[in-house]
């Protein structure tokens, strides 16, 4: 390992860590949640990185090399292709496959109750046993190959098994050589470690669909707030499964259809905070500090989130007015992000250098402020924009 | 939150250990050992598909 590069990791983990206990570091750190982006910048179509792992590692480690970032996702575009063909899941757009090679890859949520892939009699058995019903119902009707019980199987069906299973393995283990790498030729943090979602999001983004879950509200109300229940426990124990075992980098929480205008504050109370405050809150009992990645304008559930105890998440603001939530609940947590990505697309860097500045001040006066875009960076920023936003902040963001 | 209070199967279990137990009669060895490489190797396929449905 290089002396250098090891001297500069420990610099950035010790800055990157004082910011998310709201603390104040010796300048701001920055840590950009760079997706597509980063294949864009290495030269790589989006086919390339989301079909082949190796090449999205790659590119992270480009950008980690050229741009003086703090911390990075070891591949933030995550889902590989390779493994979702493999398992045959078919709620995929794929790039280069049933996508054009430079889309970005996307979920296809069920349009309606006949290609749900949860029917909406079935919320008994998902309650009753979460993980049978997944292996024996849902991979089933998610998967080309996967057949159910009771079907004749089928040479597609069993090795459909076992090459998604080896596949997840070899990306799994491939995040492991990624982040030593980033450690030791990029002197680079790894931001996140472990992955959590929200009950709620996963009946919405997986099993029923959103259209489908918001009828759900109104004619089994019970059953949504069971089935939340029910999925909590393999929830928060998944989230623990890839967590930091040190405890110092928190694990990430992708939040989706809890922000307005998917659900009613009302819903949101009743439906989708009960059981993720829950898991937070065990999280946070065990060590652990997630970062909960707002995704949307969540600024009307800001006095739900002010609930949770001081320094238990990194609130990651994408479209909420971030200046409004650092007055909410700024004194609790670590803010990250804010800067709009528009701008990051459209702009020029000198609006960009502004837009910091502004962050900056309204933000990041006391610490407790991370540098980043509000969504996750896809194909469209201007590289001059993510060295604008990176510069500045090096040079205006120091205590 | 208790973790173990999912009703049948248990986060990170996929087959329990004493479903298996059940099928091996007397076992001519460490019981410890046979049961804690069951659970380490069963999780992995829970962690497959719990995988598949939160991050894929």
């Amino acid at each position: 390992m290089s002396n250098g590069n090891e001297a500069l990791y420990q610099q950035r983990l010790a800055r990157y860590t004082a910011a998310m206990r709201n603390e104040k570091p010796d300048r701001v750190p920055v840590r950009p949640f760079a997706a597509e982006f980063a294949g864009k910048y290495a030269g790589f179509t989006n086919q390339q990185i989301t079909h082949d792992f190796s090449k999205a590692f790659e590119a992270v480690l480009k950008c980690c090399a050229d741009f003086d970032w703090d911390a990075a996702v070891g591949n933030m575009v995550y889902v590989w292709t390779g493994l979702t063909e493999a398992a045959g899941l078919k709620y995929y757009l794929t790039p280069g496959i049933n996508a054009p090679a430079n889309a970005c890859f996307q979920y296809l949520e069920p349009p309606d109750e006949a290609g749900a892939h949860m029917k909406e009699d079935e919320y008994d058995a998902l309650i009753a046993d979460p993980t049978a019903f997944l292996a024996n119902v849902w991979m089933p009707r998610v998967s080309r190959d996967v057949c159910a019980p009771g079907e004749p199987t089928t040479f597609r069906n069993n090795m459909s098994w076992l090459k998604g299973g080896l596949a997840m393995l070899a990306y799994f283990q491939g995040f492991g050589v990624q982040h030593e790498r980033m450690r030791r030729e990029c002197g680079t943090v790894p931001a996140i470690m472990g992955c959590l979602k929200a009950p709620f999001d996963i009946i919405a983004d997986k099993l029923r669909g959103y259209g489908l879950l918001c009828m759900d509200l109104y004619r089994r109300p019970e059953k949504v707030e069971a089935a939340c229940e029910a999925l909590a426990p393999h929830m928060m124990h998944y989230a623990l499964a890839g967590a930091d075992p040190d405890k110092r980098i928190p694990i990430s929480l992708w939040l989706h259809r809890g922000s307005v205008p998917f659900l009613s504050p009302a819903q949101f109370e009743r439906f989708y905070w009960p059981t993720l405050k829950a898991i937070l809150l065990e999280l946070h009992r065990r060590g652990h500090q997630v970062l909960f990645y707002a995704e949307g304008d969540w600024n009307p559930n800001l006095k739900y989130i002010a609930e949770l105890p001081d320094r238990c998440i990194v609130y990651h603001v994408d479209r909420g007015d971030p200046f409004e939530v650092h007055r909410a609940v700024g004194h609790k947590f670590c803010l990250s992000g804010g800067l709009p990505n528009e701008l990051l697309a459209l702009g020029e860097p000198d609006e960009v250098k502004a837009y910091c500045k502004k962050l900056i001040d309204g933000l990041a006066r006391d610490g407790g402020y991370i540098m980043d875009a509000g969504a996750i960076m896809q194909d469209d920023p201007r590289v001059e924009n993510i060295r604008a936003m990176t510069e500045f902040t090096r040079e205006y963001g120091t205590y | 939150m208790d973790e173990q209070q999912a009703p049948m199967r248990p986060p990170g279990c996929c087959v329990p250990w004493d479903e298996r137990r059940a099928e091996c009669g007397e076992l001519q060895g460490d019981e410890e050992v046979a049961q804690r490489v069951w659970e380490d190797v069963d999780q992995l396929g829970w962690l497959y598909i719990w995988s598949c449905l939160i991050a894929f």
